[in-house]
Protein backbone atom coordinates (compact mmCIF):
# COMPACT_ATOMS: atom_id res chain seq x y z
CA UNK A 1 0.00 0.00 0.00
CA UNK A 2 1.63 3.13 -0.90
CA UNK A 3 0.51 6.62 0.43
CA UNK A 4 0.53 10.33 -0.52
CA UNK A 5 0.45 11.54 3.24
CA UNK A 6 3.71 13.10 3.56
CA UNK A 7 3.25 15.26 0.20
CA UNK A 8 -0.41 16.13 1.26
CA UNK A 9 1.25 17.05 4.65
CA UNK A 10 4.00 19.34 3.13
CA UNK A 11 1.03 20.85 1.00
CA UNK A 12 -0.85 21.72 4.44
CA UNK A 13 2.84 22.87 6.31
CA UNK A 14 1.78 20.09 8.31
CA UNK A 15 3.72 18.13 11.16
CA UNK A 16 3.39 14.34 12.23
CA UNK A 17 2.52 15.28 15.17
CA UNK A 18 -0.24 18.04 14.47
CA UNK A 19 -1.85 14.69 11.95
CA UNK A 20 -1.46 12.28 14.44
CA UNK A 21 -3.47 14.35 16.97
CA UNK A 22 -6.43 15.32 14.41
CA UNK A 23 -6.49 11.79 13.47
CA UNK A 24 -6.48 9.86 16.76
CA UNK A 25 -3.39 8.05 16.69
CA UNK A 26 -0.11 8.53 17.86
CA UNK A 27 2.84 9.88 15.91
CA UNK A 28 4.97 6.66 15.67
CA UNK A 29 1.64 5.31 13.77
CA UNK A 30 1.97 8.24 11.19
CA UNK A 31 5.82 7.35 10.70
CA UNK A 32 4.79 3.55 10.19
CA UNK A 33 2.04 4.55 7.54
CA UNK A 34 4.71 7.32 5.60
CA UNK A 35 7.02 4.39 5.35
CA UNK A 36 4.67 1.37 4.58
CA UNK A 37 5.68 0.10 7.73
CA UNK A 38 2.34 -0.24 8.53
CA UNK A 39 -1.22 -0.70 7.08
CA UNK A 40 -3.56 1.37 8.62
CA UNK A 41 -7.22 0.71 9.15
CA UNK A 42 -10.28 1.52 6.57
CA UNK A 43 -11.25 3.87 9.05
CA UNK A 44 -7.92 5.32 10.47
CA UNK A 45 -7.78 5.64 6.58
CA UNK A 46 -11.03 7.74 5.92
CA UNK A 47 -9.90 9.83 8.82
CA UNK A 48 -7.08 10.77 7.49
CA UNK A 49 -8.28 11.84 3.93
CA UNK A 50 -11.32 13.57 5.48
CA UNK A 51 -8.69 15.51 7.11
CA UNK A 52 -6.81 16.60 4.30
CA UNK A 53 -9.96 17.43 2.31
CA UNK A 54 -9.61 14.62 -0.38
CA UNK A 55 -10.74 11.21 -1.48
CA UNK A 56 -9.49 8.02 -0.20
CA UNK A 57 -7.73 6.83 -3.40
CA UNK A 58 -5.89 9.92 -3.55
CA UNK A 59 -4.25 9.19 -0.38
CA UNK A 60 -3.52 5.72 -0.46
CA UNK A 61 -2.81 3.16 -3.77
CA UNK A 62 -3.10 -0.21 -3.70
CA UNK A 63 -0.01 -2.32 -5.27
CA UNK A 64 -0.14 -6.11 -5.33
CA UNK A 65 2.93 -7.78 -3.35
CA UNK A 66 4.98 -9.83 -5.17
CA UNK A 67 4.37 -12.72 -2.58
CA UNK A 68 1.14 -11.92 -3.13
CA UNK A 69 -1.70 -10.32 -0.35
CA UNK A 70 -1.65 -12.02 1.90
CA UNK A 71 2.13 -11.05 2.70
CA UNK A 72 0.63 -7.72 3.58
CA UNK A 73 1.60 -6.63 7.44
CA UNK A 74 2.18 -10.22 8.14
CA UNK A 75 5.81 -9.16 10.38
CA UNK B 1 -2.60 10.35 32.65
CA UNK B 2 -0.15 8.81 30.24
CA UNK B 3 0.19 5.14 29.30
CA UNK B 4 3.33 4.66 31.03
CA UNK B 5 1.88 6.49 33.94
CA UNK B 6 -0.99 3.76 33.80
CA UNK B 7 1.58 0.91 33.31
CA UNK B 8 3.34 2.13 36.50
CA UNK B 9 0.29 2.69 38.31
CA UNK B 10 -1.06 -1.09 37.12
CA UNK B 11 2.23 -2.52 38.52
CA UNK B 12 1.92 -0.95 41.90
CA UNK B 13 -1.63 -2.35 42.20
CA UNK B 14 -0.61 -5.99 41.45
CA UNK B 15 2.20 -5.55 43.98
CA UNK B 16 -0.18 -4.55 46.71
CA UNK B 17 -2.88 -7.31 45.67
CA UNK B 18 -0.14 -9.80 45.76
CA UNK B 19 1.01 -8.54 48.91
CA UNK B 20 -2.21 -8.50 50.87
CA UNK B 21 -3.05 -11.70 49.73
CA UNK B 22 0.05 -13.41 50.27
CA UNK B 23 -0.14 -11.69 53.98
CA UNK B 24 -3.64 -12.89 54.24
CA UNK B 25 -3.22 -16.45 53.33
CA UNK B 26 -0.23 -16.44 56.07
CA UNK B 27 -2.47 -14.83 57.99
CA UNK B 28 -5.28 -17.37 57.69
CA UNK B 29 -8.39 -14.39 56.65
CA UNK B 30 -9.37 -15.44 53.58
CA UNK B 31 -12.17 -12.29 53.78
CA UNK B 32 -8.98 -10.06 52.03
CA UNK B 33 -8.76 -11.55 48.63
CA UNK B 34 -12.26 -11.52 48.43
CA UNK B 35 -12.28 -7.58 49.33
CA UNK B 36 -8.54 -6.68 47.53
CA UNK B 37 -9.19 -8.72 44.07
CA UNK B 38 -11.68 -6.58 43.14
CA UNK B 39 -10.91 -3.35 43.98
CA UNK B 40 -7.41 -4.09 42.42
CA UNK B 41 -9.54 -4.48 39.18
CA UNK B 42 -11.55 -1.78 39.78
CA UNK B 43 -8.45 0.74 40.54
CA UNK B 44 -6.94 -0.46 37.42
CA UNK B 45 -9.86 -0.39 34.94
CA UNK B 46 -10.30 3.88 36.66
CA UNK B 47 -6.76 4.45 35.79
CA UNK B 48 -7.43 2.96 32.03
CA UNK B 49 -10.45 5.09 31.97
CA UNK B 50 -8.01 7.91 32.39
CA UNK B 51 -5.50 7.45 29.77
CA UNK B 52 -5.83 9.19 26.86
CA UNK B 53 -5.54 8.52 22.93
CA UNK B 54 -2.88 6.14 22.95
CA UNK B 55 -4.49 3.18 24.15
CA UNK B 56 -7.00 3.64 21.34
CA UNK B 57 -3.91 3.93 18.99
CA UNK B 58 -4.89 1.12 16.35
CA UNK B 59 -1.26 0.21 15.92
CA UNK B 60 -0.32 0.17 19.23
CA UNK B 61 -3.10 -2.24 19.39
CA UNK B 62 -1.87 -4.37 16.38
CA UNK B 63 1.40 -4.65 18.08
CA UNK B 64 0.15 -5.98 21.38
CA UNK B 65 -1.74 -8.14 19.87
CA UNK B 66 0.84 -9.79 17.92
CA UNK B 67 3.51 -9.58 20.97
CA UNK B 68 0.26 -11.30 22.98
CA UNK B 69 0.08 -14.30 20.30
CA UNK B 70 3.74 -15.04 19.65
CA UNK B 71 4.11 -15.08 23.52
CA UNK B 72 1.30 -17.25 23.80
CA UNK B 73 3.20 -19.39 21.18
CA UNK B 74 6.33 -19.64 22.93
CA UNK B 75 5.08 -20.50 26.19
CA UNK B 76 3.14 -23.17 25.13
CA UNK B 77 5.40 -24.57 22.60
CA UNK B 78 8.16 -24.16 25.63
CA UNK B 79 5.87 -25.03 28.55
CA UNK B 80 4.86 -27.54 26.86
CA UNK B 81 8.05 -29.47 26.19
CA UNK B 82 9.27 -28.68 29.51
CA UNK B 83 6.35 -30.34 31.00
CA UNK B 84 6.70 -33.17 28.90
CA UNK B 85 10.75 -33.12 30.01
CA UNK B 86 9.67 -33.20 33.70
CA UNK B 87 6.97 -35.48 34.26
CA UNK B 88 9.05 -37.82 31.49
CA UNK B 89 10.82 -38.38 35.22
CA UNK B 90 7.98 -40.07 36.63
CA UNK B 91 7.32 -42.64 33.98
CA UNK B 92 11.06 -42.86 32.10
CA UNK B 93 13.03 -46.17 33.90
CA UNK B 94 16.35 -44.98 32.53
CA UNK B 95 15.59 -41.19 34.83
CA UNK B 96 14.78 -43.22 37.82
CA UNK B 97 17.00 -44.36 40.64
CA UNK B 98 17.84 -48.39 40.99
CA UNK B 99 16.56 -49.48 44.07
CA UNK B 100 17.70 -52.61 44.79
CA UNK B 101 17.03 -55.32 48.20
CA UNK B 102 18.90 -58.18 48.88
CA UNK B 103 18.56 -60.90 51.38
CA UNK B 104 21.10 -62.76 52.99
CA UNK B 105 20.68 -66.31 54.97
CA UNK B 106 23.24 -65.31 57.86
CA UNK B 107 25.08 -68.65 59.65
CA UNK B 108 23.29 -67.95 62.61
CA UNK B 109 19.93 -68.74 61.05
CA UNK B 110 18.88 -65.10 60.89
CA UNK B 111 18.14 -63.23 57.36
CA UNK B 112 19.75 -59.64 56.69
CA UNK B 113 18.59 -57.51 53.74
CA UNK B 114 20.60 -55.03 52.44
CA UNK B 115 19.25 -51.89 50.46
CA UNK B 116 20.89 -50.19 47.89
CA UNK B 117 19.92 -47.12 45.70
CA UNK B 118 21.69 -46.74 42.66
CA UNK B 119 21.85 -43.34 40.28
CA UNK B 120 19.62 -43.66 37.10
CA UNK B 121 20.55 -45.22 33.82
CA UNK B 122 23.67 -47.06 34.85
CA UNK B 123 24.25 -50.49 35.63
CA UNK B 124 24.24 -51.22 39.33
CA UNK B 125 27.96 -51.44 40.87
CA UNK B 126 29.83 -49.68 43.39
CA UNK B 127 31.09 -46.71 41.18
CA UNK B 128 27.33 -45.79 41.19
CA UNK B 129 25.93 -46.53 44.64
CA UNK B 130 24.74 -43.37 46.14
CA UNK B 131 23.84 -45.41 49.66
CA UNK B 132 23.05 -48.58 51.19
CA UNK B 133 21.78 -49.70 54.24
CA UNK B 134 22.12 -53.05 55.82
CA UNK B 135 19.16 -54.52 58.42
CA UNK B 136 21.44 -57.12 60.47
CA UNK B 137 18.19 -58.87 61.29
CA UNK B 138 14.85 -58.58 59.55
CA UNK B 139 12.82 -60.74 62.01
CA UNK B 140 14.59 -58.35 65.48
CA UNK B 141 14.30 -54.94 63.43
CA UNK B 142 14.84 -51.58 65.27
CA UNK B 143 12.90 -48.31 64.83
CA UNK B 144 15.77 -46.57 63.49
CA UNK B 145 15.68 -49.47 60.43
CA UNK B 146 12.23 -50.18 60.48
CA UNK B 147 11.77 -46.09 59.48
CA UNK B 148 14.88 -46.46 56.68
CA UNK B 149 13.19 -49.86 55.28
CA UNK B 150 9.90 -47.40 54.73
CA UNK B 151 11.16 -44.73 53.33
CA UNK B 152 14.09 -45.58 51.09
CA UNK B 153 12.03 -45.98 48.37
CA UNK B 154 9.94 -42.69 49.04
CA UNK B 155 12.97 -41.28 49.50
CA UNK B 156 14.63 -42.06 46.61
CA UNK B 157 11.81 -41.47 44.04
CA UNK B 158 11.07 -38.12 45.72
CA UNK B 159 12.95 -35.79 43.60
CA UNK B 160 11.84 -37.67 40.37
CA UNK B 161 8.06 -37.01 41.58
CA UNK B 162 8.68 -33.39 42.74
CA UNK B 163 9.77 -32.94 38.85
CA UNK B 164 6.73 -35.03 37.63
CA UNK B 165 4.46 -32.46 39.71
CA UNK B 166 5.89 -29.70 38.92
CA UNK B 167 5.81 -30.69 34.67
CA UNK B 168 2.12 -31.59 35.52
CA UNK B 169 1.13 -28.11 37.03
CA UNK B 170 2.93 -26.74 34.02
CA UNK B 171 0.66 -28.79 32.10
CA UNK B 172 -2.27 -27.68 33.74
CA UNK B 173 -1.44 -24.08 33.98
CA UNK B 174 -0.95 -24.58 30.07
CA UNK B 175 -4.34 -26.08 29.70
CA UNK B 176 -5.95 -23.17 31.18
CA UNK B 177 -4.13 -21.02 29.42
CA UNK B 178 -5.12 -22.60 26.30
CA UNK B 179 -8.41 -23.05 27.29
CA UNK B 180 -8.66 -18.61 28.34
CA UNK B 181 -8.01 -17.81 24.43
CA UNK B 182 -10.16 -20.28 23.41
CA UNK B 183 -12.99 -18.46 25.19
CA UNK B 184 -11.31 -15.02 24.36
CA UNK B 185 -11.34 -16.32 20.81
CA UNK B 186 -14.58 -17.38 20.71
CA UNK B 187 -16.79 -14.53 22.20
CA UNK B 188 -14.71 -12.17 20.15
CA UNK B 189 -15.35 -14.94 17.05
CA UNK B 190 -19.06 -13.85 17.68
CA UNK B 191 -18.90 -9.84 18.27
CA UNK B 192 -16.87 -9.37 15.18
Amino acid sequence: MKNRIKVLRAERDMTQEQLAELVGVTRNTIISIEKDKYCPSLKLGYRIARMFGVGIDEVFTYEEDKDGPAADNDE
Amino acid sequence: MKHFTYLTCTLVVACMVAAMVGWSMAAGNFLIPVIAIPLGIIVVLACRAQVGIVVADEREKRIRSKAALRTLEVVVIGGAIAAIILYSYVVSIPLTPIITGKLFNNDDGTQSMTIAEYKPGNVPGPQTLVRSKTISDLNAMNESEAMTYCTYVREGFSENENRGLAGMTLGFILAVLLATFGAFYLYYDRKY
